[in-house]
């Protein structure tokens, strides 16, 4: 059998607008040498300094890209907006705004897998950038990864306690989602644990003396549980006002129907 | 040195510690708040850290903690707005004050133990009783959010540190605002009495490090060493040395009279948010993103 593995293409990780600036970069100093082919070169210390300049011009286009992205941003043309940052991130590629601004725009175009990859590479290079968790925790909010946006704020907040907008939007709204989300969860829970009761019936499933005290007991148990299981039943999961999750039985419309099965059940423990 | 470490201490980054000595039988502990919602409970004896408790209630992160100076009680705050108070011996919850929205931030005993302190966002130092369970006063600074605060040990002066970088002094008997100090233009992240309350060391998200004398208001000294934001100082007991730490991931120790730093250390793997010394000054304990406590020898 034929082993399967990664292709990788010469030159893929090598970014096509660096190349470019590098070669323009090697032309004017390929000029410049001819003009001091007889004098001593100090090859040395020009190699050097040709990566300082390469290095200067990448984060000054890289600007200058943003800047662009910003406007076409502003304008609504957000592709074309991404295209300039991607180009810019190529430049300087630990630029955490860059990605932050992106991973905005992503958001914008429900790209929400995108977004969350953006931010979270504008709050790996810059750890103490409150803005980049936030986008981070908003793109996470809208993946649906409630628990971790819910952290995201909380990270901003330590940053950065003073912005309101993340107490009182943010972290208020990712939390009451959370709160929802594990009420969600205790309902099923619940409903899981009425189907247990349901379905096993041990008592059911034994040899009965019919002359003894078992049978008796046998149909308290499953009258008893009966009962459980009608309670588990109206049992609704609320979040009262203070967000604590809260297992409440409703009202009074479930106690008639209660006496029906449980007779049911009795005929059935007789039927054996 | 590094004597110690406990990896994996909590679930998630280290936001706050403190370093306690019991009067009643000279046990020591350390607690350490946690963006996990938990506040753990450790006994240092031996040379090693030994969980004692694990401490939940807080819904949401925990922000700052602090230990009484009879070492009976813990108060932590976290960003759920509560203020919990502890008894250390038996794990218990004994108290929870709803500072009411965004209004627990940092959280300091009174040096009588019968008060704690915390900031808020609209400038103001509310003080609890800790008997009573309930906001006593505060004291308005008429500033921005307040992210540190410190008690002197005499009991005389409260601190308080913005947002903004200005530092406000109370005189705690009158309740009177005596010095605002313009000194930092960036959040005041820490601030700590020196043990005979005459200097007042400030850490802020600008770099530097800034001690004042106290009863003057003048800057005595403005330190620089860290690469990024100092996110919390705290004064030896032994009063000439101070320790930092800071999100360049570095723990440092320095020199009060001489203001010269004399040990770095860059054992952690991520931002440092909290220092503190024991109770006599030889130890240092940290805790930061990574989720490690670190505990440090320093001789004395």
């Amino acid at each position: 059998m034929a082993s399967f593995g990664w292709k990788r293409k010469i030159g893929e990780r090598v970014s096509k607008s660096v190349v470019e600036q590098f070669e323009a970069e090697e032309e004017r100093s390929e000029g410049n040498s001819e003009v001091d082919r007889d004098e001593e070169v100090d090859w040395l210390h020009a190699i050097k300094r040709k990566k300082e300049i390469l290095l200067e011009d990448c984060a000054a286009k890289s600007m200058r890209l943003k800047e662009e992205g910003t406007r076409l941003a502003e304008e609504g043309r957000h592709w074309e907006a991404i295209k300039k940052w991607d180009e810019a991130i190529q430049l300087t590629p630990d630029n955490s705004l860059l990605y932050e601004m992106k991973s905005q725009v992503l958001t914008i175009l429900h790209e929400v897998f995108p977004a969350v990859k953006a931010a979270e590479l504008a709050v790996k290079f810059k750890p103490l950038f409150w803005e980049g968790w936030q986008t981070l925790g908003r793109a996470q909010l809208n993946l649906g990864e409630v628990d971790l946006a819910v952290r995201s704020f909380q990270i901003a907040i330590h940053l950065c306690p003073s912005e309101r907008s993340l107490w009182q939007e943010d972290l208020k709204w990712a939390w009451t989602l959370q709160k929802q989300q594990l009420a969600t969860k205790e309902k099923i829970r619940q409903e899981e644990e009425t189907k247990k009761q349901i379905l096993n019936a041990p008592e059911l499933e034994q040899d009965y003396d019919f002359e003894s005290d078992e049978v008796l007991a046998a149909c308290v148990a499953v009258a008893e549980r009966q009962t459980h299981y009608e309670e588990l039943r109206r049992t609704s999961v609320v979040i009262d006002a203070e967000g604590n999750v809260r297992s409440v039985v409703s009202g009074e419309e479930g106690s008639q129907d209660a006496d029906t099965p449980a007779k049911e059940e009795f005929v059935k423990a007789r039927g054996l | 040195m590094l004597i110690f470490f406990q990896i994996e201490a909590h679930d998630d980054a280290i936001w706050t510690a403190a370093w306690g000595k019991s009067e009643a039988d000279g046990s020591e502990t350390i607690i350490t708040g946690s963006l996990d919602d938990l506040v753990k409970v450790w006994k240092w004896s031996d040379e090693k850290l030994e969980l004692l408790w694990t401490l939940e209630g807080h819904q949401l992160g925990v922000v700052s903690v602090d230990i009484s100076h009879n070492g009976a009680i813990a108060a932590s705050s976290s960003l759920d707005a509560h203020i919990r108070l502890w008894d250390l011996e038996s794990g218990k919850q004994i108290k929870s004050m709803d500072a009411g929205p965004v209004d627990a931030w940092a959280v300091a005993f009174s040096p009588d133990s019968k008060y704690v302190a915390t900031g808020s966002h609209l400038g103001k130092v509310n003080i609890f009783g800790v008997e009573s369970g309930k906001k006593e006063y505060s004291l308005d600074t008429r500033g921005k959010f307040i992210l540190s605060i410190a008690y002197s040990p005499d009991g005389k002066y409260l601190a308080s540190g913005a947002i903004d970088g200005i530092i406000n002094i109370f005189d705690i008997a009158t309740g009177k605002l005596l010095h605002t100090l313009e000194g930092h233009a960036m959040p005041i992240r820490s601030l700590t009495f020196s043990p005979d309350s005459q200097l007042l060391v400030t850490a802020s998200d600008d770099g530097y490090i800034k001690i004042y004398d106290v009863q003057h208001a003048n800057l005595a000294g403005t330190l620089s060493g860290h690469g990024s934001w100092v996110l919390n100082v705290a004064f030896s007991p032994d009063h000439t040395h101070f320790v930092s730490s800071s999100s360049d991931k570095s723990v440092k120790v320095w020199d009060a009279g001489s203001r010269a730093c004399i040990n770095t250390f860059f054992d952690h793997q991520d931002q440092v948010w909290c220092v503190k010394y024991n109770s006599n000054g030889s130890k240092i304990v940290s805790a930061g993103d990574d989720r490690a406590i670190h505990i440090y020898d320093c001789p004395l």
